[in-house]
């Protein structure tokens, strides 16, 4: 019995997601035309099982650390399954398998290393998986092209997104690099107001950045060029404070989009789409996808037409890309406001633990990872409202897609396991 | 010092908190702020969807006999339409190719929640409680339409019949035209729709409200008008040589008579006969500027409000007058002129009121599920447009160009009835011209005013003045 309240919040919040997860299930299976099957229940139920799993997992190995993260994804994924099974019921038991997998992923970086610190020894060796990874659907045999982006790998029937996971090795590898320098870089002459970086130092930085930059587009894959240019940013602001830097870095950021708008006809059709999506020559065409979400949007109004009873499923591809209008159009703004505030919570309780972190590397590294889940859903919930080009982000934990998940549910353990080192090193709570 | 991390993440932390802020906004634009133009566009699929779920509401002519309505089968409602000749003006609502016509102008009000009715609206969208469509009730007068339909006779082109006391339109035709229970059918949707859309003859396009023609002669109801409202005595002969030109800078371009005269005309002779040289005098001697806010007045290059979308036309290519000849040639109707029937119509209406035109209108009335009346649509006048005594001076011209001797527009006499009329002919670039017929009846006090184009006859009056006459006859009850 002890064993239940030794985490005591994490597992109270969990009921709620329990709760969550399975009205969720009950209520799309309600609005569906068919008479209502009771093994369609199994879903939720197994998924309120591994998530209970993970809580007692910690437990038992008397975890210290944040109870709040464990929860905030358990929830998220359990609004992902709800819309998968609303959205595209055939992936279903995909997406399941994928969260179990996900689950094996978060209990093994929980496990390994015994020494979280020890990841900044080997940052080296994390540059140089990134970029094999990056790289390898370049490669034959196990390269893939899906929809004209060639970023997939796959072994038979098993397919995964590399650069996904390359985002969590960018993060450790400048963690431990900018802990090393930092005082170095974030030191630099100036010229007036103006810092000149000590160039050499930057430049290892600098070069891993191109190379993902490069590899990128190669690739074809503009968000996820997004992402590491706005993780890198934000990495090199946590460790040097120096505006200048961003400024900097957001000004080549413009220079290089307006290159890429001119080098590469999908751009130009990105910002097309994005600039006039209702015109008559792009409504049918490549503005399509786009003309349909914000239809999703406009469905919603306040509350929203209730789970099952929207047309989300009008807009192409929603499953991945567009699963914040198909939420926001079945639950109104006010669900799409408790989404948003949802994930804020979370990168705000990651935001908490870098701060109290004991080592500059600690903090840096928890800081990094809460900015991606940040930057993520900014970006596509960004390019879904038409604020921004929509690019092929995913949203974090709630869109389909087994890369996606796996990563962000290492993510999670890897934050919390910090929280928890915070907590011994301190004798604290 | 090296910068606390601690006070970089708190920034950081800040910035973040102030983007989702922005988002939100973002969202909460599309979801609340847009939603209502958006919800009613009408490409969005959510318009139609009720079309299979829930029945939508009916379309009725004036006299009460059913246009639409969705009927019960395996899988859901299927929309049918029992007129093909009004497949225009009803329209159709298809979940995939969108809404058309009454359909898409009358959405909210075909799915339960007309603006007139803002508890309904308010009730569907944040309670999700919908009331059972009631109908919409068009001006549409079956006999009149029949009338219209059977003189038209299957040519190319289009007729359209107003009541200038309203507004309401009460017939419509154009052909060729289409099937929409072909286009709404999920069996037949794709390859009816990809049919008519690639017809070079262009069947989805309801040319009495959207196709655009040069007016030809019509146009000198507006010309007159502005002659006699600057100046231009009606009774003062004018010489017409056939060919014409002002003066040599003119070069090789003359204004040609249709009938080759060589004579003396007054304002009565030039509309009995419609002469162009006449009108090109008279327009040079008024002017650009004038004649050009005088077609303003009458709504040309201005779409006409109404509750469907129509054709706005325009005056020239520029929007004005500029050159003498362009002037001449916009005088008698031709020049780079474009107009609707639904245009020339509103015209006729205008000059049989005494000056006043009136707005159009398709629709009547929305009811609800009881057959109460939610909504009246009345719209009222749209303003006088020329004085009085100028409306009544050209209605006696026109009077003569049915009734008087040789008069062009003699086809579209009705016994015992005064009616006022003009025959145009319309040259164009593709093929022989196009004929017109524009009038009113009765002349004293108009019930019915109409507009009939028939595409390539040759010389208008032959084709379109019978045509005009039937329909103005069928709408008199004679």
């Amino acid at each position: 019995m002890t064993l239940l309240f030794r985490r005591p919040s994490e597992m109270r919040l969990l009921v709620w997601v329990a709760a969550l997860a399975v009205t969720g299930s009950v209520a799309v299976a309600a609005a569906e035309k068919t008479a209502f099957d009771r093994s369609q229940l199994a879903v939720p139920v197994a998924f309120i099982v591994l998530a209970v799993g993970l809580h007692l997992f910690l437990v038992v190995r008397g975890f210290r650390g944040d109870q709040l993260l464990l929860p905030m994804a358990a929830a998220l994924s359990a609004i992902g399954l709800v819309l998968v099974q609303r959205l595209a019921s055939s992936l279903l038991a995909n997406q399941l398998q994928w969260t179990l997998i996900a689950a094996g992923a978060f209990i093994a970086t929980i496990l390994i290393p015994r020494d979280l610190t020890a990841l900044a020894r080997f940052k080296w060796m994390w540059a140089l998986l990134g970029v094999a990874l990056l790289v390898s659907p370049l490669l034959p045999v196990i390269g893939r092209e899906v929809n004209g982006a060639r970023i997939w790998i796959g072994v038979g029937r098993v397919t995964f997104e590399p650069w996904e996971a390359v985002k969590i090795l960018l993060v450790i590898f400048f963690a431990g690099y900018l802990e090393e320098y930092r005082e170095v870089i974030a030191h630099p002459r100036r010229f007036g107001p103006i810092p000149i970086p000590p160039v050499p130092y930057l430049l290892p930085i600098l070069a891993m950045w191109l190379f993902a930059m490069l590899v990128v587009v190669f690739e074809k894959d503009l968000g996820a060029a997004l992402l590491f240019l706005g993780i890198f940013l934000a990495m090199l602001y946590l460790a040097t404070g120096e505006s200048f830097y961003t400024l900097i870095g957001i000004v080549l950021m413009l220079i290089g989009g307006v290159v890429v708008y001119h080098a590469f006809g999908h751009v130009q059709v990105r910002v097309d789409t994005w600039l006039k999506p209702f015109s008559e020559d792009l409504r049918f065409g490549a503005g399509y996808q786009i003309v349909q979400g914000l239809f999703a949007l406009a469905n919603g109004g306040l509350f929203g037409a209730g789970l099952g009873n929207g047309m989300p499923d009008r807009i192409p591809v929603v499953w991945s890309d567009f699963v914040f209008n198909a939420f926001a159009e079945e639950t109104g703004f006010a669900g799409a406001l408790a989404l948003l505030a949802l994930y804020l919570l979370f990168v705000y309780r990651g935001m908490l633990i870098a701060l109290r972190a004991p080592t500059p590397f600690l903090q840096l590294m928890a800081g990094g990872l809460s900015f991606i889940v940040a930057l993520q859903t900014l970006v596509i919930v960004g390019g879904n409202a038409r604020l921004i080009p929509l690019t092929g982000i995913t949203l974090p934990f709630v869109a389909y897609g087994g890369s996606s998940l796996v990563t962000n549910w290492i993510l999670v353990a890897l934050l919390i396991r910090v929280s928890d080192l915070t907590a011994r090193v301190r004798g604290t709570e | 010092m090296t910068p606390s991390i601690a006070s970089n993440l708190r920034s950081l932390t800040l910035t973040i908190a102030i983007a989702f802020l922005v988002t939100s906004f973002g969202v909460g634009y599309w979801t609340l702020v847009a939603s209502d133009e958006l919800s009613s566009d009408p490409f969005n699929p959510r318009l139609v969807s009720a079309l299979r779920d829930r029945p939508r509401g009916q379309i009725l002519d004036s006299a009460g006999g059913v246009l639409a309505e969705s009927v019960r089968s395996a899988d859901g409602y299927l929309r049918k339409y029992r007129d093909r000749t009004l497949a225009h003006v009803v329209g159709y609502a298809s979940f995939k190719y969108g809404t058309a016509g009454i359909e898409a102008a009358y959405s909210d009000s075909l799915v339960g929640q007309d603006p007139g009715d803002p508890l309904a609206v308010w009730r569907a969208r944040y309670l999700g409680e919908r009331d059972v469509p009631g109908a919409v009730v068009l001006g549409i007068d079956p006999k009149v339409q029949k009338a219209a339909v059977d003189a038209l006779a299957g040519r190319r082109g289009a007729v359209i019949a107003l009541d200038p006391r309203t507004g309401a339109i009460i017939a419509s035709v154009s052909y060729p035209n289409f099937e929409p229970n072909q286009i709404v059918d999920p069996a037949t949707e794709d390859l009816a729709f990809q049919q008519v859309n690639g017809n070079v003859d262009k069947p989805l396009i309801d040319r009495a409200r959207a196709g655009l023609y040069p007016p030809g002669s019509t146009f000198k109801l507006i010309t007159g008008a502005a002659a006699l409202e600057n100046g231009v005595s009606p009774d003062t002969k004018v010489r017409v040589d056939d060919p014409w030109q002002a003066d040599k800078s003119w070069g090789d371009y003359y204004v040609r008579s249709a009938a080759h005269a060589h004579a003396d005309f007054t304002m009565a002779d030039a509309y009995r006969l419609s002469e162009n040289i006449y009108f090109a005098k008279i327009g040079l001697q008024v002017g650009g500027q004038k004649l050009a806010e005088y077609a303003s007045r009458f709504g040309i290059g201005a779409a006409p409000r109404c509750d469907i979308a129509v054709a706005k036309g325009q005056l020239s290519n520029t929007g004005t007058l500029d050159r003498p000849t362009l002037v001449a040639d916009t005088s008698y109707g031709q020049g780079e002129l474009l107009v609707s029937p639904l245009q020339m119509a509103l015209v006729a209406a205008s000059i049989g009121r005494g000056g006043v035109m009136p707005t159009p209108h398709y629709a009547n009335e929305v009811r609800d599920s009881a057959g109460n009346t939610i909504r009246t649509i009345a719209p009222g006048a749209a303003g006088q447009v020329i004085r009085p005594d100028t409306a009544a001076r050209i209605t006696t011209y026109l009077v003569g160009a049915v009734e008087g001797p040789g008069a062009f527009a003699f086809g579209a006499k009705i016994p015992n009835v005064h009616v006022a009329g003009k025959t145009g002919t319309a040259e164009n670039p593709a093929g022989s011209p196009h004929g017109w017929f524009v009038g009113f009846a009765p002349a004293e006090s108009p019930t019915v005013a109409v507009a009939v184009i028939i595409e390539n006859s040759g010389q208008g009056g032959v084709d379109a003045a019978p045509v005009g006459g039937k329909v103005m006859q069928a709408a008199l009850g004679r």
